[in-house]
C-alpha cells in the first residue's frame, strides 16, 4: 500500500513538474527574447559608436603625428621649447626612485677576530670586542632633501651596546651671508678628519688610538654648527660648533652637567685644501675643542688637533691607482682637582690602492701622557678625589673611558682590503699593541661589510 | 642759492659717477660663470656663450666620470657658479651631490633652479633602460638608462639647445648672441653628422667588442652591433673565464674590432686583440680626452676617423689573407 502511494506521487510529480516548469518558463522566455533583442540593439549601437570614435581617434592621431613632425623640425632650433619634463617619459623604476621617499641605506660591518688574550684591551666600542665573530655595527641611514631650504641626514647605529643615534642633522641649502652653511642636530663634529668619517668609509678595522682614546669613538654632540667658506684662492672653511655632548666621551662631560653656556662644548675647525697638481691634493686642518670634564665642577678639558690628508692619484694611465696619507695629532689638556693631565697622541696611515678593487695599508698610532696615572691609586670607591674617579663609568668598568692614561701605548696595523664591488668589502688586518705598563697584545681580524640601498657619496 | 646749486650738481655728479662705475663694472664683470661636471658640456657651453661666459669643468676629459674625487676645491668653484651643467642619469652620483650640498649656492642647488641644468632632461630616448626589476648582482648599472648619450652626436643638438635656452634665461641681455652661436653650432654639427654617417655607412652591421657598456649610443648611431664586453658585468673588472668565453665568441663571429674608453686599463684588451687578431682602439670618449680634441666636432672626427681607418685596414688585411690563402 505504502509503496503504491509513493509510486503514484512519484509518477505525478514526474509528469506534472515539466508541465509546470514549461508554463513558468514560457512566460520568462518571452521576456528573455525581448531583452536579448534590446541588448542586440544596444550592442549594435555601441559598435557603431566605437567605429565612429576609432575613426575620429585615427584622424586625431594622424593630425598629431603630422604636427609632431613639424614640431620636431621646428624644435631643432627653437629655443623657447622647454625641456620635456622628466616625469613624462620615465619607466616605473625611475618613478619609484623619484618619489619623495628618503634614500635608505643599511650597512653591516662584522669582524671575525682572534686576540692573544682572552680579555683583550679594546679601545673603541665598535672595535671587535674579543676572539670570535663580532658585530661591529649596523648602520641605517635615511637621507633626503626636506624642502628648498634644508636637507636632513639621519644615521642610526645598532651595535653591541644597543642603538645609538649617531647622526641626525639638518643642513641649510640656501645661500646665507658670509658664504655660511648651518648644520643643526646631532652630528659627528668637525674635529680633525677621522671623526667626520663614518665607520664604513674608514680604511682600517680598528679606530686609530688617539681617536678612540680622546674622542671616545666619535664626538657627536647635539649642537648647532656654522661653517664659513673663507674667500681665499684655495678652499678654506672655518667651522664653529656649540652644543651638548650627550653621548659618553672620556674627555667631555655629558649634557646633564653641561648645564650653562660656559659649560657647553665648543668646537672650532679650520680646513684647508690645496690642489698641488691635478693628481695631488693636500688638506691640512686645525681643531680646537673646549668643554668641562666630569672630574669636578668647572674642571675643563681643552683639546687641540692637527689633521693632514694627502691623496695622490694620477688621472691618466693608471685610473684606479692612488696613494693616501692621513695623519692626525691630538693634544689634551685636562684640569682635574688633583693635577693637570697632559695627554697626547697621533697616528699616521698610508693606504695604497694598487688595483680597482684592492688596497693595502699600514698604520701607526700612539697615545702617551706627561702625567701618568699611578696604578696603585687603585681603589675606585674609596678615593673620590683621586685620579681613578676619572673613570667615566661609575659602575666600575675599568680602563674604558678613562680620562687619564697609565703610560705609553702604541699600535702597528698592516691591512689588506678587497672590494668585490662598491657595495661589499673584505678586509684582513693584524694589530700589534704595545703598552709600557702591561703585556703586549696581538690580534688578527677578518672584516666583512655589506652596503644595501642608496648609493652613498664618496667623501674626499 | 649758488651754494645749493653746486651741492645739487655735486650730488648729481656723484650719482652719475657711481652709476657709471656700477654699470661699467657690471658690463665688464657680467660673464656668466658656468661650472660643468665633465668636459663635453664645458666645450659646448663655451661655443654658445663665447666671451660672455666663463667655463670650467670639474672632471678632466681623460678621466673616468664615474669615479671623480670630490675635491673640496670643487665646492669653492660651485659656490661662485651661476650655472651648473651635468650629465645626470646617475653618472656623477658618487661625487657631485655632496659637492652641490657643500656649495651653499641657491642658484644651482635645486633641480628646479634656472642655473641647475641636468643635460639628460633634454634627451628623448635613452638606451639600456631597465624596465624589469633590477638588483646590484647585475653590476654597476644605471636604472634610468645608459648615461653616455653624448656619444651619439645627434644628442649634442638638444643638449646645446638646452644650454642656450638656460643661458638666455640667466642672461637675457645677450639672448641674440647666444641664439646665433647656438644656430651656428647646430648647422656645423649637422653638416658633420651627415659626413660622418656617409663615412660609417659601408661598415653598417660591424660587430665590435667594447670594454664597458658605454658605447651603446655610438654603436646605435653607427649601426654597429655589440658582440660583448670585456667587463663581465658593468663595473666588474675582467675575469679569466669571461675573457676566454669572449675570445671564443669573437673568433666564432669573426669580430675584428675592440673599442675602449682611454681611461680604462688596456692590458686585457690588448691581450685579447693579439690572440684573436682583432684591432684594439683605446679611444677618447670626451672632449679633451686627448690632446688636440677641443670641440664636440673634433671628438667625433677623431672617433669616426680612427674607427673607419681601423675597419678599412682589417678589411684589406682580411682580403690579403684570403688572397694569400687562395694563392
Amino acid at each position: 500500500m505504502k509503496f503504491r502511494r509513493i509510486f503514484f506521487t512519484l509518477i505525478i510529480t514526474l509528469f506534472i513538474s515539466p508541465a509546470i516548469t514549461q508554463q513558468v518558463f514560457a512566460g520568462e522566455q518571452n521576456d528573455v527574447k525581448s531583452e536579448l533583442k534590446e541588448l542586440r540593439k544596444m550592442m549594435e549601437n555601441m559598435q557603431q559608436r566605437i567605429d565612429e570614435l576609432e575613426e575620429k581617434n585615427e584622424a586625431l592621431e594622424k593630425q598629431a603625428k603630422e604636427k609632431e613632425e613639424t614640431i620636431v623640425v621646428e624644435e631643432e632650433t627653437d629655443l623657447t621649447v622647454i625641456e620635456t619634463p622628466a616625469t613624462e617619459r620615465q619607466g616605473f623604476l625611475q618613478k619609484a626612485l623619484n618619489t619623495f621617499n628618503p634614500e635608505i641605506s643599511v650597512i653591516g660591518i662584522f669582524a671575525a677576530a682572534w686576540y692573544s688574550q682572552d680579555d683583550p684591551i679594546v679601545f673603541a666600542e665598535v672595535d671587535p670586542e674579543n676572539t670570535g665573530v663580532n658585530v661591529q655595527e649596523i648602520e641605517i641611514g635615511f637621507q633626503g632633501v626636506i624642502d628648498s631650504y634644508f636637507r636632513f641626514d639621519t644615521f642610526l647605529v645598532f651595535g653591541v651596546e644597543g642603538v645609538e643615534l649617531e647622526e641626525a642633522y639638518g643642513t641649510t641649502l640656501f645661500s646665507l651671508p658670509l658664504n655660511s652653511q648651518i648644520r643643526a642636530g646631532r652630528m659627528r663634529a668637525k674635529f680633525g678628519r677621522i671623526n667626520q668619517i663614518h665607520r664604513h668609509n674608514q680604511n682600517f678595522v680598528t679606530l686609530p688610538l688617539p681617536a678612540a682614546q680622546f674622542l671616545g669613538e666619535h664626538l657627536n654632540p647635539t649642537s648647532i654648527e656654522a661653517n664659513f667658506l673663507v674667500p681665499v684662492p684655495w678652499y678654506m672653511e672655518l667651522s664653529a660648533l656649540g652644543g651638548s655632548p650627550d653621548v659618553e666621551t672620556p674627555t667631555f662631560d655629558r649634557d646633564e652637567n653641561a648645564n650653562n653656556l660656559a659649560r657647553l662644548l665648543y668646537i672650532f675647525h679650520l680646513a684647508n685644501f690645496v690642489e698641488v697638481s691635478e693628481a695631488l691634493g693636500v688638506s691640512l686642518g686645525g681643531s680646537f675643542a673646549t668643554g668641562v670634564n666630569n672630574t669636578g665642577r668647572d674642571e675643563r678639558s681643552n683639546m687641540y688637533g692637527i689633521d693632514l690628508f694627502a691623496k695622490y692619484r694620477p688621472l691618466e694611465n693608471n685610473p684606479y691607482q692612488e696613494v693616501m696619507l692621513q695623519s692626525e695629532f691630538m693634544y689634551l689638556d685636562a684640569d682635574t682637582p688633583e693635577e693637570n693631565l697632559e695627554n697626547w697622541g697621533w697616528y699616521a696611515q698610508l693606504v695604497y690602492r694598487f688595483a680597482k678593487r684592492w688596497n693595502t695599508g699600514f698604520r701607526y698610532g700612539i697615545i702617551d701622557t706627561n702625567t701618568p696615572v699611578q696604578e696603585e691609586a687603585g681603589d675606585i670607591d674609596g678615593d673620590p678625589a683621586g685620579l681613578f674617579t676619572l673613570i667615566r663609568n661609575e659602575e666600575g668598568e675599568e680602563e674604558e673611558g678613562m680620562l687619564g692614561l697609565f703610560g705609553r701605548t702604541y699600535r702597528l696595523s698592516p691591512m689588506l682590503t678587497f672590494n668585490p664591488s662598491e657595495f661589499s668589502r673584505l678586509r684582513v688586518q693584524y694589530d700589534y699593541l704595545n703598552q709600557d705598563f702591561t703585556e703586549n697584545q696581538h690580534a688578527i681580524f677578518l672584516q666583512f661589510q655589506y652596503s644595501l640601498g642608496a648609493h652613498g657619496a664618496h667623501p674626499f | 642759492m649758488k651754494h645749493q646749486l653746486s651741492l645739487k650738481n655735486f650730488v648729481l655728479c656723484m650719482t652719475l659717477a657711481l652709476a657709471s662705475i656700477i654699470f661699467t663694472g657690471q658690463s665688464v664683470l657680467a660673464q656668466v660663470n658656468i661650472v660643468t661636471s665633465v668636459t663635453d658640456y664645458a666645450a659646448i657651453a663655451k661655443e654658445i656663450g663665447g666671451d660672455r661666459v666663463e667655463v670650467t669643468s670639474l672632471a678632466k676629459g681623460y678621466q673616468d666620470p664615474h669615479f671623480v674625487d670630490a675635491k673640496p676645491i670643487f665646492i669653492t668653484r660651485l659656490n661662485k657658479a651661476d650655472m651648473l651643467i651635468y650629465n645626470g642619469l646617475d653618472l656623477e652620483i658618487g661625487w657631485l651631490p655632496i659637492l652641490i650640498t657643500g656649495a651653499r649656492n641657491s642658484d644651482i642647488a635645486s633641480p628646479s633652479a634656472i642655473g641647475h641644468y641636468n643635460a639628460s632632461v633634454s634627451i628623448k630616448d635613452f638606451l639600456d633602460v631597465h624596465t624589469t626589476p633590477i638588483d646590484r648582482s647585475m653590476g654597476d648599472i644605471h636604472p634610468g638608462g645608459n648615461p653616455h648619450f653624448m656619444l651619439n652626436p645627434g644628442n649634442g643638438i638638444p643638449v646645446a639647445r638646452g644650454i642656450a635656452a638656460r643661458l638666455i634665461r640667466i642672461d637675457p641681455e645677450n639672448a641674440a648672441f647666444y641664439e646665433d652661436n647656438f644656430k651656428n653650432f647646430v648647422s656645423a654639427l649637422k653638416l658633420k653628422i651627415s659626413e660622418w654617417e656617409t663615412e660609417l655607412a659601408p661598415f653598417k652591421g660591424t660587430e665590435v667588442v667594447t670594454y664597458h657598456k658605454l658605447w651603446s649610443y655610438f654603436l646605435d648611431w653607427a649601426g654597429f652591433k655589440n658582440a660583448g664586453t670585456i667587463e663581465p658585468k658593468p663595473g666588474i673588472p675582467p675575469s679569466p673565464s669571461h675573457t676566454a668565453d669572449l675570445m671564443r665568441n669573437m673568433e666564432r663571429d669573426n669580430v675584428r674590432l675592440i673599442m675602449a674608453a682611454n681611461y680604462y686599463p688596456t692590458k686585457t684588451a690588448s691581450i685579447i686583440a693579439r690572440k684573436t687578431g682583432a684591432t684594439f682602439l683605446s679611444l677618447p670618449v670626451m672632449i679633451e680626452g686627448r690632446d688636440g680634441i677641443d670641440s664636440y666636432i673634433e671628438l667625433f672626427d677623431a672617433l669616426v676617423g680612427e674607427i673607419t681607418s681601423a675597419l678599412k685596414n682589417t678589411k684589406s688585411s682580411n682580403q690579403n689573407a684570403a688572397e694569400f690563402n687562395g694563392g
